[in-house]
């Protein structure tokens, strides 16, 4: 294909309308670039799109929880004006208890849901705060190019990371010498001895592993889970509730995207990235198209990158190392409609709005992740659960409410595939655990839908499932 | 020992790392003394007659991770320290076949080939990369780990020395290396090697001695441990030490009375005496007491702090910190005396691999279950085992005709789990049926071993505890993971071989590099030793031979 017939010309192409996808595309635009955004489903959003569950019910329809936007992202592109609200702001959590105990964990403090103080709250108090503190130190690595390992002499951006590292040398100086001891200690460690070293096993620090290892293909037993919970508390670990579910962060930030003047389509699934020599020249989608660009932008995992892009223009040492990233998808999406709002015992109306763990103990999620090590389904689930209309009734018509259940491990590779029979047997292991907490919620449904981490790979391209793919 | 009470320096516990220790420290001219709780000495790398004729090396079994340095430092042959290697062993499969791992590069090549050819051309990026990786630790393992929170000018240098080193690597490779650290060892043989066989042929030394299960990450690491060691100067060749692994201990023990130091066996420490913040001697069990200004420990860093020193002694942080550290009994052994060799149907008659390990684990997968048991407190029901003939390399071990055999059983907790309890004394209980566990698996590969079974000794975690003292039974003093490697191994602050006692140090494995019968952790503390009493040039040959 002639790439200089091309009419369509563009400075930059975002290949994949997820959030990322069009966070790129927006901060390129304002800039006053010209783009072409290019997703292939209908909706934009990738993960993050709200969808009809039933008629009259709405809910997020993979991920349902806001945390770690970044701030710069947020108000450089306006993100607020242009109608990201949050329905329910720094959301407690509460990690349930099969007495009707209940720990509730806002930022630092816990306490059980009765209101009696919890006997560990000064221990988890100060082994979260020193978690925000090591996660503070780091968070400025993920909202910067990684540095290279080794650099060609003395460039202008050699230096620039030069500094950087630096700079992180000279944080973890501050933090005086027993701390960066510490930190050195537990940055590559696993979160069960982090935890049970302060705290006994129970809710409390089973909230606790659940926030390392959600969205992982790791137990709390496994090393290097501290390190994914320092991640997850980048931003201080504050949790939210978009208004209108997480499409609506898209909508935002696609609204920002074209208010700078980004050409949005939908619908269009990219062929190839097209190469000339060694540069990028355009894209070629939709069988016929093409559109010519010098910049092409990816936000789709690295090997999907790899087959648009043609393994022939990567020598083979790299694709042999793309091919060797991980992404075993570990997490389904329930999405229930309910008729009527559920009742938990042990929580009144405030507390039902919370993020609900099922994660009664660390030892118990290590043993929900044992079967997904090969291929099956665990029967006792961990499970992360919002019901997001309790907070924000314009998602739900007639007194329905919706209810979001993150299901954790469901194996991408589930032996004997992921069958409408697995899929249901995953949604009744967890809606009959939830009914133990909840009694009768089980009959408060009127529809369901299970995604499999394959029904997630297959929808949104992310390979595995995975959602950090 | 009346009249002699006064020495220059103590040593409790007769363990390999003790003994070089001891004879670093003689040799630099100090009087030494060794004590040993137990009627023998050597620790966990001993000889032991349990049975008339049979000698087993009834803890440490194989040998190949000894420093070469300190082999010719103390001049370990000329003291009857003989090491022969074994070429290679083998992981049967309940088909009827066999992967050999042989350890002629050529032969194992063409072993491969045999099983997917496709893993051949793998097989030779997966041992160049681990080779690199060798080469990359095995110069650490004899320098004292840099304090990263230091200024001090010898942690300074030390540490740019690491960063130097790992720079030295190039960006593709430091970028690995990093992988690597970080990575399991189920996964790390994923991206290598398409034949599950040969993974889990692989696997096992990723998992050997560790609470952690293949798909742990960080096993990777721990994979390192089984292809650093050499024997003879032959890089990953493991050999047996001629008359058991009792043959290192007696070669130091001897290297050590030729430079004049004493060994005491028969009454461990009770406790280390203390003035000021400075160690002044011990008092052992049975009463007698030793002055010195200087006591190395070679126990681990908890049996060392929390039994034998008075917590006052001690800065709070520093109690809190021994108490965290993780030793994790996670193995077990079977030592048995055998009327014959045993016959192996899968292999050719004779075959040299049975010499060698023998292994019976044919996927990742199984292995990792035998994890998931031992996290509940389990032995494995289907477990890994290391298993060895040492007598088809050296006869010398059992009466002419007669063999002994070795097995290394992991998984087996510390804290069984029995009828609702955990604790370790329900191995009381239990020891014969674990054994049984092991037997039924070996009888899947060796079908007659029970009827050659003359005597046979099995060995909890709780065993290995109360016997050598090691906690929980764990074979390195201590995990080898991350938090508990380098500048963290045993505690950060005091990963020098020092600790808060002025003057008593730790010289065990619990120490960096960490454990197997390196005499690493021992040689690198007599170095810290020296150099606190300004001794240090008399015996600095190697310590900048890196």
């Amino acid at each position: 294909m002639k790439v200089s017939s091309m009419s369509n010309n563009y400075d930059a192409i975002v290949v994949g309308a997820g959030h990322n996808g069009l966070t790129a595309a927006a901060t390129l635009a304002r800039r006053g670039k010209r783009v072409l955004v290019l997703e292939r489903s209908e909706n934009i959003g990738g993960m993050a799109t709200t969808s009809e569950i039933a008629p009259g019910v709405r809910g997020p329809r993979l991920a349902h929880l806001l945390y770690n936007l970044s701030p710069l992202v947020s108000s450089e592109l306006n993100l607020e004006k242009r109608g990201l609200r949050v329905a329910a702001g720094d959301l407690p959590t509460v990690s349930l208890s099969s007495d009707g105990r209940h720990v509730v964990i806002a930022g630092a403090e816990a306490r059980f849901s009765d209101g009696g103080a919890h006997p560990d709250a000064d221990a988890f108090s100060s082994l979260w705060q020193r978690l925000v503190r090591y996660s503070a130190l780091i968070a400025p690595i993920f909202s910067r190019t990684p540095p290279r390992l080794a650099g060609g002499g003395l460039s202008k951006e050699n230096l620039f990371e030069g500094a950087q590292l630096a700079r992180l040398g000279v944080d973890l100086r501050r933090m005086g010498k027993s701390e960066m001891r510490e930190f050195l200690r537990v940055v590559l460690s696993n979160v069960c001895d982090l935890i049970l070293d302060e705290i006994p096993d129970g809710p409390l620090a089973g909230a606790v592993a659940a926030d390392a290892v959600l969205g992982a293909w790791a137990g709390p037993k496994s090393p290097g889970t501290v390190l994914m919970l320092m991640y997850r508390l980048a931003q201080g670990g504050a949790k939210h509730l978009p208004a209108g579910g997480m499409g609506a962060v898209s909508e935002a930030l696609a609204d920002a995207a074209r208010a700078h003047g980004a050409e949005i389509r939908t619908g269009v699934s990219v062929d190839s990235v097209l190469i000339d020599g060694d540069r990028v020249r355009g894209v070629a989608f939709s069988g016929n198209e093409s559109a010519a660009a010098p910049l092409v932008f990816s936000s789709l995992d690295t090997q999907s990158t790899l087959k648009l892009v043609g393994a022939e223009h990567f020598d083979i040492e790299a694709c042999r190392r793309i091919r060797n990233i991980r992404a075993k998808g570990t997490t389904a999406k329930i999405n229930i409609a309910l008729s009527a709002a559920p009742k938990f015992r042990g929580l009144d109306d405030a507390l039902a709005r919370a993020r609900l763990l099922i994660a009664p103990s660390v030892g118990y999620i290590e043993r929900a992740f044992n079967p997904a090590k090969y291929g099956e389904l665990p029967s006792e689930p961990m499970i992360e659960v919002v019901i997001p209309s309790l907070s924000d009734p314009s998602l739900c018509n007639d007194g329905a409410h919706v209810m979001s259940a993150i299901v954790q491990y469901a194996p991408y590779d589930l032996k004997n595939g992921w069958s409408a029979a697995a899929r249901e047997e995953l949604a009744k292991t967890s809606l009959a655990l939830l009914d133990g907490y909840a009694p009768g919620i089980t009959d408060l449904v009127t529809a369901s839908e299970v995604l499999s981490p394959a029904d997630i790979e297959r929808d949104t391209g992310a390979r595995g499932g995975h959602w950090h793919h | 020992m009346p009249n002699s009470s006064r020495y220059d320096a103590i040593v409790t516990g007769a363990g390999h790392n003790g003994l070089t220790t001891a004879c670093y420290l003689a040799k630099a001219g100090l009087r030494v003394l060794v004590v040993e709780k137990n009627d023998w000495i050597g620790g966990a790398a001993v000889s032991r007659e349990l049975h008339d004729g049979w000698i087993y090396s009834n803890c440490s079994y194989v040998c190949s991770l000894l420093r070469p340095e300190v082999v010719r430092d103390l001049d370990l042959p000329r003291h009857g320290l003989q090491v022969i290697p074994y070429e290679g062993g083998a992981n049967f499969t309940p088909d009827g076949d066999y992967f050999a791992h042989y350890a002629d590069h050529d032969a194992l090549r063409r072993e491969i080939a045999r099983h997917w050819k496709r893993d051949v051309d793998a097989y030779e990026r997966y041992s160049k990369f681990v080779l690199r990786q060798c080469r990359f630790i095995r110069p650490l393992l004899l320098r004292t780990p840099p304090d990263p929170v230091s200024l001090h000018p010898r942690d300074l240098q030390e540490l740019l020395y690491l960063i130097r080193r790992f720079h030295d690597l190039g960006e593709r490779e430091m970028g690995e290396t990093i992988r690597f650290w970080t990575l399991s060892v189920g996964e790390f043989l994923e991206e290598y090697f398409e034949s599950e066989l040969i993974r889990a042929s692989f696997a096992g030394s990723g998992i050997i001695g560790t609470g952690l299960g293949v798909y742990s990450p960080g096993t990777a690491y721990v994979l390192l441990h089984h292809y650093m060691g050499e024997v003879d100067g032959s890089i990953g060749s493991w050999g047996f030490a001629r008359g058991g692994m009792g043959a290192i201990s007696d070669a130091l023990a001897s290297a050590l009375k030729e430079a004049g130091g004493e060994i005491q066996v028969g009454s461990g420490i009770d406790r280390f005496l203390t003035r000021d913040g400075k160690v002044t001697g011990i008092v052992l069990d049975n009463g007698d007491e030793f002055e010195a200004p200087l006591v190395a420990s070679n126990m681990d860093v908890k049996r060392t702090f929390l039994n034998h020193v008075a917590p006052s002694e001690l800065p709070d942080e520093f109690v809190t910190a021994v108490k965290r550290f993780k030793i994790r009994g996670s193995s077990g052994k079977l030592n048995i005396a055998l009327d014959a060799f045993p016959e192996f149907p899968a292999a050719p008659p004779d075959a040299p691999f049975l010499k060698g390990d023998l292994h019976c684990s044919v996927s990742l997968a199984e292995l990792e279950r035998a994890y998931d048991d031992w996290k509940e407190g389990r032995w494995s029901a289907d477990p890994y085992f290391d298993m060895l003939i040492s007598t088809g390399t050296d006869p010398t071990m059992a009466p002419p005709g007669k063999h002994t055999m070795t097995m290394f059983i992991q998984y087996a907790p510390y804290d069984l789990e029995l009828d609702g309890t955990r604790a370790p004394e329900n191995w009381d209980k239990a020891r014969e049926r674990f054994a049984d566990t092991v037997l039924d698996k070996v009888e899947r590969i060796c079908p007659r071993i029970r009827e050659l079974i003359v005597h046979k000794e099995v060995r909890s975690p709780w065993d290995l505890e109360r016997e050598v003292g090691l906690t929980e039974g764990n074979i390195f003093q201590g995990e080898l993971t991350f938090d508990q490697l380098l500048f963290n191994r045993p505690v950060p602050g005091y990963a020098q071989y020092r600790s808060p006692i002025k003057g008593l140090y730790l010289v065990g494995s619990s120490t960096h590099p960490g454990g197997g019968v390196m005499a690493a952790p021992g040689a690198n503390a007599a170095r810290e030793i020296l150099r606190d009493v300004k001794l240090l040039s008399r015996h600095s040959r190697w310590s900048r031979a890196a």
